[in-house]
C-alpha cells in the first residue's frame, strides 16, 4: 500500500471478508483531530476580507506622495496625472499610486512565496512530504498565521502545499487587477495591496517552519547562541566562503559538505543579509558579516575566496565585483541566473576545474548538494593562489585618487543619504581621512557614488580604507535567530500585553538603508528595552543593532535575555521568520483569549488592533519586500513606522486624531456604537528623525483596550519620551486619557488642571470591535 | 534655462510640472502677499550654524513655524516655540479643505519648508502639488522641483544670504 497526498493506492488486500487488488482510494483535505471550528473565511478571496480593509481604510485613509506623477505602464502612455488629471484609461493619480503599492507589495510577496516554495520543495525532497512539523514541546500553536488564514492545522511538510497553492493562486489575482483597464477605485487597490500583504506574511511563515523542521533549526529557544558579526570576525588564514542573499539551501549544504568530510573547522563560512542569519541557525561556526549594504565592500576587501550567491537583494553587478578580486562566484537560484550557463547537470570535477582554472570566472549550479560540493573544493583550492587579493587602494593611492575630485558633488547628489563626500575627499587630498572614515559609518552601501563620478573615482573603495581600522576591529555578537515564540511565553505576557501593563511590543525589521547608519537602530531598540516594553528584531534590522556596542564592549544581544518577555531582546532571524513576530500577535487572541484561530482573520486581526499594543518599525526601508511585510501587518491591525525614505513607498495609512467620528466602535458588552480615543493613532507612519521615531512608537502602543493601570504606565513613557526628545510634554496628552484615572501619577495635578481649561470630557473604556457580528448582546439589543 | 533648476536629487522630479525658481526679492514678495505664511521646519534645521536664528527671525516677521521631527527641542533651547507636528501628519491634514488649521484658525496660504529630510521634503511638496491647491515655497538650500516655487541650488553660506535678505525685506 502506498499513501500519497489526499489518496491511498492499496496493490492487494486479501482479508477473511475482502480481497481486493489495484485500487486508489482518493479523498479531500482532513482535519480529523482539530476540533476547532471553521471561521468563516477560510482561504479569503481576494474580496472576501474586502469590508474589513474597507473599516480600516475609512479610519486611516491612504496618504499619497507620489514618487511619479505619470503612469507608463501601457503604450498609450506616458499619461501626465499630475494634479487631477486622467490618463489616457481614465486613471488618475490617486488610484495611479494605490496600484503601484499594489504592484510592489505583490513583487514583495512573490519574492517571499517563491523562496518559500523553493525551501518547502526542496525539504519534501530531503525528508518526505510525510515529516511531521514538529516545534516541540513549548510550540502547540505550530503556525499561527496558516491556521488563522487557510484554516488548516499542518501536520507535515506535506501540508503547506495546500498553504502555498492558495497564496500563489489570490496572487495572480491581485496581479490580474492590476492590468490596464482592470481596479478603477484607489481602496480597492488598497484592499488588493492589504490582501497580498497578508499572503506575504503567511508565505514566509511556510517557509520559515519548512527549513526550521527540515534543518533542523531552533525552535524558539530564547538562550539561542551568540555567534560573531562583522568584517573583523573573519579568518583569513582559512579559505573564505561568502553566501549573499536569503535563500540558505546551498549554504545549509555548504556546511554539511564541510561536517561531512572532516573541514568544519578548516574553512570559514559566512554570509551577507538573511540567509547569513539562517546559515548561523544551521551551525553557530558560521559567520555573519552584517546586512545588505555590506556587499561591494567585503567582497572588495579580498577576504571571499569564492562568492555564493542565491536570491532576493542581492546586487546585481557582483560578477563584476567577484571578478575585480579573482574570486570564483557560484550564482545558485532560479531566479536570480546572471546571464550564466547552466552547469546543474555537470560533474561536479569538470566545473571545478573551470572555476579554478579561471576558464570560467562564474557558473550557475541549481543542486545544493553540487554547490556545496563545489563552494568548499575551490575556496581550498584557490585560497593559497588569491591571497585574499583586494581592490582597496593603499592610502598613498586613496590621496591620489582624492585629488583627482573636483568637488562638483555629484557623488552627493546620488547619495540616498546626502552625505557630503566632496567635503570629505577635499580633506582625504591633503592626507586628513578622518572624515572619510567617518562617512563609512553612515554610508548604505548602493554605490551610486562611483557611477555618478565624471572622474571614475572608486569612492566606495576610498571609504573602506579610510575606515580600515576600525573595519579590522569590526566584531561583536548577535543573537541566533531563534525562531517561533513560545506558547509558554504567550502564556506569561498575553494578559499584561492585553491589559497594557507592559507597555508595547516593539518589532524591528526592514533592510540597511538607514538615515543615519545603523547605530540608531540600537538606540531606539535600547530605549525601549530599558523600558521594559518587549523589543524583537529580524532580518538587518537585527544586524544593525548587532554591529554597535557600548563602553563595556557589548551588543545589545549580549547585554539582554533573548526572550519574548519585557525588557528583553529576541531575534527570530531572517526575513522569512519574521512571520514569527506576527505569529506571536496571532497566539495571544489564541491563547489568553480562547479566540478560534481556524478560518477567522477578522476577529483575529480585530483583537490584535483593539488590544495588543504592537508597532513594527522598519527605520530602513529598500525593498518591495519590506512593503509587503508592513501591508500586511497593517491588515492585521499592526502600526508599521517607516524611516524617511519609506515616503518613497508613496503610500501611509493615517488616522486623523482631530475626526472624532473616525473612532467610533462597537462596544461588544453592549452592542453601542461610542467613541474612543484615537488609537492607535496610524497604521503607517513615517518619522523623520530618531527622536520623532521614538515618541511616535510610544504614542502608537496605545490601545482602545488598556486598563487604567496599563494607560497610565503607556501615558507615563509617552509624557517622559516627549519631553526627553522633544523638550516639553505633548500637546496632544487629553486625546490620550480616557479617565482620570489614566493620568499618571507624577503629572496628575497639571494635568487635571490643563483638562478642565481644555473642557475634556470622560471618555467610556468599552470592549471594541470594528465587526458588528462580534458584538455578545447584539441579540438582546435588537 | 537657468542651470541651477535641476533637483538636487537628480532623479527627484517626478513629472512635467516643475517648481519655478526663485531669489530673495521674489520668494520676500510671495511670503508678503500671503496671508498666512507658514514654514515647516525639520530635524536638520540644528545641521548648520545659523539656520536656527533665521528661522527665529522669520517668526519674528510674522511667519508660522511648525516644527516637525524632534526640531522643536532646538527651538526651545533657543528660547522660541512652535506648533509640533509629524511631517506626514501636516501635510495629510493639508490635502483635506475642511482641515481647521493647526491653530484652529485656518490653514496656511503658502507652505514653506526648510531642514526636513530630502526625500520628505520633496515626498510633502509632491502631495500638495497633486492634492492642494495650496502655493508652497522650498527655501530650504536645494532646488525641490515638486513644490510651487524654490530655491535654486546653492551654498550654505548662500542659503544664509538668501534667507537674510528675505528676513530684511520682510522687517522694511
Amino acid at each position: 500500500m502506498s499513501v500519497d497526498k489526499n489518496k491511498i493506492n492499496i496493490k492487494k488486500l486479501k482479508s477473511p471478508f475482502l480481497g481486493m487488488s489495484d485500487v486508489e482510494i482518493e479523498f479531500g483535505s482532513v482535519e480529523e483531530d482539530w476540533d476547532e471550528p471553521m471561521g468563516p473565511t477560510p482561504k479569503p478571496s481576494m474580496t472576501d476580507l474586502r469590508e474589513w480593509d474597507m473599516k480600516l481604510l475609512e479610519r486611516y485613509r491612504p496618504f499619497y506622495t507620489p514618487v511619479c506623477d505619470m503612469c507608463c505602464l501601457c503604450s498609450f502612455g506616458k499619461c501626465d496625472l499630475t494634479h487631477g488629471k486622467k490618463g489616457a484609461c481614465g486613471i488618475d493619480v490617486k488610484t495611479q499610486q494605490a496600484r503601484m503599492i499594489a504592484l510592489e507589495v505583490c513583487i514583495g510577496t512573490a519574492a517571499h512565496g517563491a523562496h518559500a516554495r523553493h525551501m518547502l520543495e526542496h525539504q519534501i525532497e530531503r525528508k518526505g512530504r510525510d515529516f511531521p512539523i514538529d516545534m516541540g514541546l513549548n510550540i502547540a500553536t505550530e503556525a499561527p498565521i496558516t491556521r488563522t488564514v487557510v484554516g488548516i492545522k499542518p501536520k507535515t511538510l506535506g501540508d503547506f502545499e495546500e498553504a502555498l497553492e492558495y497564496a500563489e493562486e489570490q496572487l495572480q489575482h491581485v496581479m490580474g487587477s492590476l492590468h490596464t483597464g482592470n481596479e478603477g477605485s484607489y481602496l480597492d487597490f488598497e484592499s488588493k495591496a492589504m490582501h497580498a500583504g497578508m499572503l506575504d506574511n503567511l508565505v514566509k511563515e511556510v517557509g520559515d517552519l519548512a527549513q526550521i523542521v527540515g534543518y533542523d533549526f531552533n525552535r524558539g529557544d530564547p538562550e539561542a547562541p551568540l555567534v560573531d558579526i562583522g568584517m573583523g570576525t573573519i579568518d583569513k588564514t582559512k579559505p573564505v566562503i561568502l553566501t549573499i542573499g536569503h535563500n540558505v539551501a546551498g549554504g545549509a549544504e555548504i556546511v554539511s559538505y564541510t561536517e561531512e568530510h572532516g573541514k568544519a573547522d578548516d574553512i570559514e563560512i559566512c554570509g551577507i543579509c538573511c540567509t547569513s542569519h539562517d546559515l548561523t541557525r544551521r551551525t553557530p561556526r558560521g559567520k555573519i558579516i552584517g546586512p545588505l549594504s555590506m556587499q561591494t565592500r567585503f567582497i572588495r576587501s579580498g577576504a571571499a575566496d569564492v562568492i555564493v550567491l542565491d536570491e532576493q537583494c542581492v546586487r546585481t553587478d557582483l560578477l563584476e565585483e567577484a571578478a575585480k578580486v579573482k574570486a570564483p562566484l557560484l550564482a545558485t537560484n532560479d531566479k536570480a541566473c546572471h546571464g550564466l550557463k547552466d552547469r546543474t547537470k555537470d560533474p561536479v570535477n569538470d566545473i571545478i576545474n573551470d572555476l579554478v582554472s579561471g576558464k570560467e570566472k562564474a557558473v550557475l549550479v541549481f543542486d545544493p548538494v553540487k554547490v556545496g560540493e563545489i563552494a568548499v573544493r575551490v575556496a581550498e583550492a584557490v585560497a593559497p593562489t588569491r591571497q585574499k587579493f583586494k581592490v582597496i587602494p593603499s592610502k598613498e593611492e586613496l590621496v591620489a585618487e582624492a585629488k583627482r575630485c573636483v568637488e562638483c558633488e555629484e557623488c552627493q547628489r546620488a547619495c540616498p543619504v546626502n552625505l557630503h563626500i566632496s567635503e570629505a575627499m577635499a580633506l582625504a587630498a591633503k592626507g586628513k581621512l578622518e572624515k572619510l572614515s567617518e562617512l563609512r559609518d553612515l554610508c548604505v552601501g548602493c554605490v551610486r557614488c562611483e557611477s555618478a563620478c565624471p572622474k571614475g573615482i572608486p569612492v566606495l573603495s576610498l571609504l573602506e580604507k579610510a575606515a580600515e581600522k576600525k573595519l579590522k576591529e569590526e566584531k561583536s555578537k548577535i543573537r541566533t535567530g531563534r525562531g517561533p515564540i513560545l506558547d509558554t511565553e504567550i502564556r506569561n505576557v498575553g494578559p499584561p500585553i492585553v491589559f497594557g501593563e507592559i507597555p508595547g511590543v516593539l518589532a524591528l525589521a526592514g533592510c540597511s538603508n538607514y538615515p543615519n547608519g545603523a547605530k540608531e537602530v540600537a538606540e531606539i531598540a535600547e530605549e525601549f528595552i530599558k523600558r521594559n516594553y518587549i523589543v524583537t528584531s529580524s532580518g538587518c534590522a537585527a544586524m544593525g543593532m548587532a554591529q554597535y556596542k557600548d563602553e563595556n564592549g557589548e551588543t545589545l544581544f549580549e547585554k539582554y535575555p533573548g526572550d519574548f518577555d519585557s525588557g528583553c531582546l529576541t531575534n527570530v532571524g531572517s526575513c522569512l521568520s519574521n512571520a514569527h513576530i506576527l505569529g506571536a500577535a496571532i497566539k495571544i487572541p489564541a491563547i489568553f483569549a480562547r479566540r478560534n484561530l481556524r478560518g477567522n482573520f477578522e476577529e483575529i486581526a480585530d483583537y490584535i488592533l483593539n488590544r495588543v499594543g504592537a508597532v513594527g518599525l522598519v527605520w530602513g526601508t529598500y525593498s518591495q519586500k519590506a512593503l509587503a511585510i508592513s501591508t500586511g501587518l497593517n491588515r492585521w491591525g499592526i502600526p508599521v513606522i517607516l524611516g524617511p525614505s519609506g515616503s518613497k513607498y508613496r503610500r501611509l495609512y493615517m488616522g486623523r486624531k482631530d475626526q472624532e467620528k473616525d473612532w467610533e466602535i462597537f462596544n461588544a458588552r453592549t452592542g453601542d456604537r461610542v467613541t474612543v480615543d484615537p488609537t492607535p493613532g496610524h497604521l503607517t507612519y513615517v518619522a523623520e528623525s530618531k527622536e520623532e521615531c521614538i515618541v511616535a512608537i510610544a504614542r502608537l502602543v496605545m490601545r482602545p483596550n488598556d486598563t487604567v493601570k496599563g494607560r497610565m504606565i503607556k501615558l507615563a513613557h509617552y509624557i517622559d519620551l516627549h519631553k526627553k526628545y522633544m523638550g516639553k510634554g505633548p500637546d496632544d496628552l487629553h486625546l490620550y486619557i480616557r479617565t482620570e484615572a489614566d493620568i499618571p501619577m507624577n503629572v496628575k495635578d497639571e494635568t487635571k488642571k490643563m483638562l478642565k481649561k481644555m473642557k475634556w470630557k470622560e471618555k467610556i473604556i468599552p470592549d471594541p470591535t470594528l465587526v458588528e457580528r462580534l458584538v455578545w448582546k447584539k441579540e438582546a439589543k435588537e | 534655462m537657468n542651470p541651477h533648476a535641476t533637483s538636487w536629487v537628480r532623479t527627484q522630479e517626478s513629472g512635467p510640472k516643475k517648481s519655478m525658481v526663485v531669489l530673495p526679492d521674489a520668494a520676500s514678495r510671495i511670503i508678503k502677499k500671503a496671508k498666512k505664511p507658514t514654514l515647516v521646519i525639520g530635524s536638520k534645521i540644528n545641521d548648520i550654524d545659523g539656520l536656527l536664528d533665521r528661522v527665529i527671525a522669520l517668526q519674528k516677521a510674522g511667519v508660522e513655524i511648525v516644527a516637525t521631527g524632534h526640531s522643536v527641542k532646538f527651538l526651545l533651547e533657543k528660547g522660541s516655540d512652535a506648533y509640533v507636528i509629524g511631517v506626514v501628519e501636516a501635510t495629510n491634514m493639508l490635502t483635506d479643505p475642511n482641515w481647521k488649521g493647526i491653530d484652529g484658525k485656518g490653514q496656511p496660504d503658502l507652505l514653506m519648508v526648510m531642514g526636513v529630510h530630502l526625500d520628505l521634503t520633496n515626498q510633502t511638496f509632491s502631495t500638495l502639488k497633486n492634492f492642494t491647491d495650496l502655493e508652497s515655497m522650498c527655501i530650504d538650500r536645494y532646488y525641490m522641483p515638486n513644490a510651487t516655487y524654490s530655491f535654486p541650488n546653492i551654498t550654505d553660506d548662500i542659503h544664509l544670504e538668501y534667507l537674510d535678505d528675505i528676513i530684511g525685506k520682510l522687517q522694511a
